[in-house]
């Protein structure tokens, strides 16, 4: 006890050459506590980056594969196109073989058709492109007569991409929370060329046989706001003017009524991790995926994502060890000379009976009493710098992920995503939306400075005391208190 | 009754080349003070060294209590049975001298009740009071710090009082209180009182003289 009370007296008598030593332990706390926070939340960022994208698989179109069976010389384009039109489009059975795995945990999609409509005039211009029908992987069947409009069913919220990603907003009406109502929702464009309003009924024809009609409520007017159709300064209209969105029930009931149309089916698997990739496109490909499909995931958008991110955790990591060398070389140096000035003392409490032992023990307890003050000062100085450090990395991804939940929900006419609907009895905002951000996991690690960096700057701290304290103990050790009094005398 | 007894004790540089004791014999007793004299060089502090356990001998043996000095704890030896005075003092700086005894008592762990209390009262009996007990070493003057060096040496009530040139650093009246002060310890209290010197003025205060030879 009384080597505590001693190390005591000697801190506050000595306080010149403590207070240096404390400044350099501050120094070295708060910069190590600034680089662990720093390190701390962006590993915390890339997690939560890894936990709010799920991993993404989708099936579509091997052309390198398609385009190596056509051979220049040994066969003419009519048979590759016609080769290419006898490869079957997904089924909806298909998609759920393919969902049926232990790899997925869920999955949706979308199904395009090709009709034509008695109420309504298509909307054309001589410059602008025949096809309406967006490329989304899927294939054109040679019995299929092309319509003047596309229909996209979705199968849930979740599936509506270009409402999610903002490239359709509602401005009038909204999505019908009932993915298998008679309801669709027509570009505005087109909507004031025929004078379309809330309500109206449109009725669409298959172009293979008139006979064959399917009428659709429309709930909802959406504006086409996709980059593409914004720049394209070559075309009077968006290029989804003749697209018309509705559920894929009504798309599956109109291709029951006309078993020739074509249908285009789009699925995409939410899997369980990115390490059951391989895994996965095995199994589709046990359970007869076409040689001409392709499955590929967005992996590589994820990592490309956070790879800013932790490049800087790295940063922060190279610069914590480098602090922690310079710091304990520091240290190591100024408690050598600490001893030598010691010396005296050293020799002193050795000559009167003081154990070696017990010497080593009051110095390392002072250096320990210095550390432990200057470290929690450390910390406190650090965690007020490194806050608005360690936050001003995150503070972009907090914004940018509410402003988009607040956009979705205004994209789907819903107002704010306060106002959205469940799926599946989950919240949607919970939800991941095809790379939309969930909101609580964000700002969940806003706060830079926790717990766990208070606990790995106390460990590094008194780790980097006794290191640094070790020339202290092997001087101590080696000293003979005859020969230091001699010395002296 | 021998306290201390040395017996054909040699000492011989680390190099092996020159022995600056030996086959030194001699036996000290409580209540008696004792001189050990010598030229420079005759290895008087080496003596002292060995005595006080700072040192161990090579050769010989010193018997303290029918034990030898060789294997016993040198540490306990020395915050337990040995008082030692150094000509320079010794004393932490940074302490006061009331601190300096108390410190002297912690690491002896000699029980006592109050040692701050115990601490003024030593000081009182080498001739320094309170006041000058709450000061630091280097606010005393040379005669007061060795008052206090003796003071720290008692704090323990040792059996042997070793004291290296105590009076070396001190003028003349002051080493004769020092003297008495050691004197007394020796006749009043009992304590094997050795004193190594130069002065022939402090050999004549004292019961016996050990003279020492240089070995060459």
């Amino acid at each position: 006890m009384y080597i505590l009370k001693n190390a005591f007296v000697s801190i506050t008598r000595n306080k010149g050459r403590n207070i240096l030593m404390g400044i350099i332990i501050l120094v070295i706390a708060c910069s190590s506590c600034i680089t662990l926070a720093i390190r701390n939340s962006a590993s915390k960022l890339v997690d939560s980056y890894a936990n709010k994208y799920d991993i993404e698989a989708t099936i579509s179109m091997n052309r390198q594969n398609m385009m190596g069976n056509f051979k220049p010389g040994e066969s003419t384009q009519e048979e590759t196109i016609e080769k290419f039109n006898t490869i079957q489009t997904l089924t909806k059975e298909e998609i759920e073989e393919y969902g049926d795995s232990e790899y997925v945990s869920s999955y949706y999609y979308t199904a395009s058709i090709s009709l034509n409509s008695f109420t309504l005039e298509k909307a054309t211009e001589e410059i602008s492109s025949d096809s309406n029908m967006p490329d989304r992987g899927g294939v054109r069947n040679e019995r299929m007569e092309s319509g003047d409009f596309t229909l996209i069913g979705y199968s849930s919220y979740l599936s509506m991409s270009d409402f999610i990603t903002g490239n359709y907003t509602i401005i009038e009406g909204s999505v019908s929370e009932d993915f298998t109502s008679n309801t669709c929702i027509i570009n505005s464009e087109l909507a004031t060329l025929n004078n379309i309003n809330i309500g109206d009924m449109i009725t669409f024809v298959s172009p293979n046989d008139e006979t064959i009609t399917y009428e659709l409520e429309v709930v909802g007017i959406y504006s086409d706001n996709s980059e593409e159709s914004i720049t394209d300064m070559q075309s009077m209209y968006s290029k989804s003017v003749n697209t018309m969105i509705t559920n894929t029930t009504v798309i599956e009931n109109i291709k029951e009524l006309d078993d020739d149309l074509m249908m285009n089916v789009n699925p995409t698997f939410i899997l369980t991790s990115k390490d059951v990739i391989d895994s996965f496109t095995e199994e589709v490909t046990e359970k007869g995926l076409s040689e001409y499909y392709q499955v590929s995931t967005n992996l590589d958008t994820i990592t490309s994502e956070t790879e800013s991110i932790s490049n800087v955790s790295n940063f922060a990591t190279t610069f914590l060890i480098l602090t922690l060398i310079i710091g304990g070389v520091v240290l190591f140096v100024l408690n050598i000379i600490n001893v030598r000035e010691r010396k005296y003392e050293i020799g002193v409490l050795r000559t009167i009976g003081m154990k070696k032992s017990l010497v080593i023990s009051q110095f390392v307890l002072e250096l320990l009493m210095v550390s432990i003050v200057s470290l929690l000062l450390g910390a406190g100085l650090g965690s007020i710098l490194s806050v608005p450090t360690a936050n001003s990395l995150l503070e972009k991804e907090i914004n940018s992920s509410e402003e988009q939940m607040n956009s979705i929900g205004e994209n789907f006419g819903k107002g704010d995503r306060g106002e959205l609907p469940n799926e599946s009895g989950k919240g949607f905002d919970k939800m991941n939306m095809n790379g939309v951000v969930k909101i609580e996991q964000v700002s969940s690690i806003h706060v830079a400075v926790d717990i766990t960096v208070l606990l790995q700057m106390l460990g590094i701290g008194i780790i980097l005391t006794l290191v640094s304290s070790l020339s202290a103990m092997i001087s101590i050790a080696r000293f003979s208190p005859i020969t230091i009094l001699k010395e002296r005398s | 009754m021998s306290v201390l007894e040395l017996k054909n004790l040699s000492y011989i540089y680390s190099d092996g080349t020159e022995y600056v004791l030996k086959n030194i014999s001699y036996s000290f007793e409580k209540g008696k003070t004792y001189a050990i004299k010598g030229r420079s060089g005759s290895g008087k502090t080496t003596l002292l060294s060995l005595i006080s356990g700072l040192e161990r001998y090579q050769e010989g043996s010193i018997i303290f209590h029918d034990k030898e000095l060789n294997q016993i704890d040198l540490d306990h030896y020395r915050n337990t049975n040995i008082g030692i005075v150094f000509q320079s003092f010794n004393l932490l700086p940074h302490l006061t001298a009331i601190e300096n005894v108390i410190l002297s008592m912690d690491i002896s762990k000699v029980k006592v009740e109050n040692k701050r209390k115990k601490a003024i009262e030593l000081l009182k009996k080498v001739g320094l009071d309170e006041e000058k007990g709450n000061r630091r070493i280097l606010k005393l003057s040379g005669g007061e710090q060795q008052r206090v060096a003796i003071a720290r040496s008692l704090s323990y009530n040792p059996e042997i009082i070793l004291a290296d040139e105590p009076t070396g650093n001190l003028d003349k009246e002051t080493e004769d209180e020092i003297m008495d002060i050691l004197t007394n310890l020796a006749h009043k209290e009992k304590k094997c009182v050795m004193i190594v010197t130069h002065s022939n003025n402090v050999a004549k205060q004292v019961d016996q003289v050990f003279e020492l030879k240089k070995t060459n």
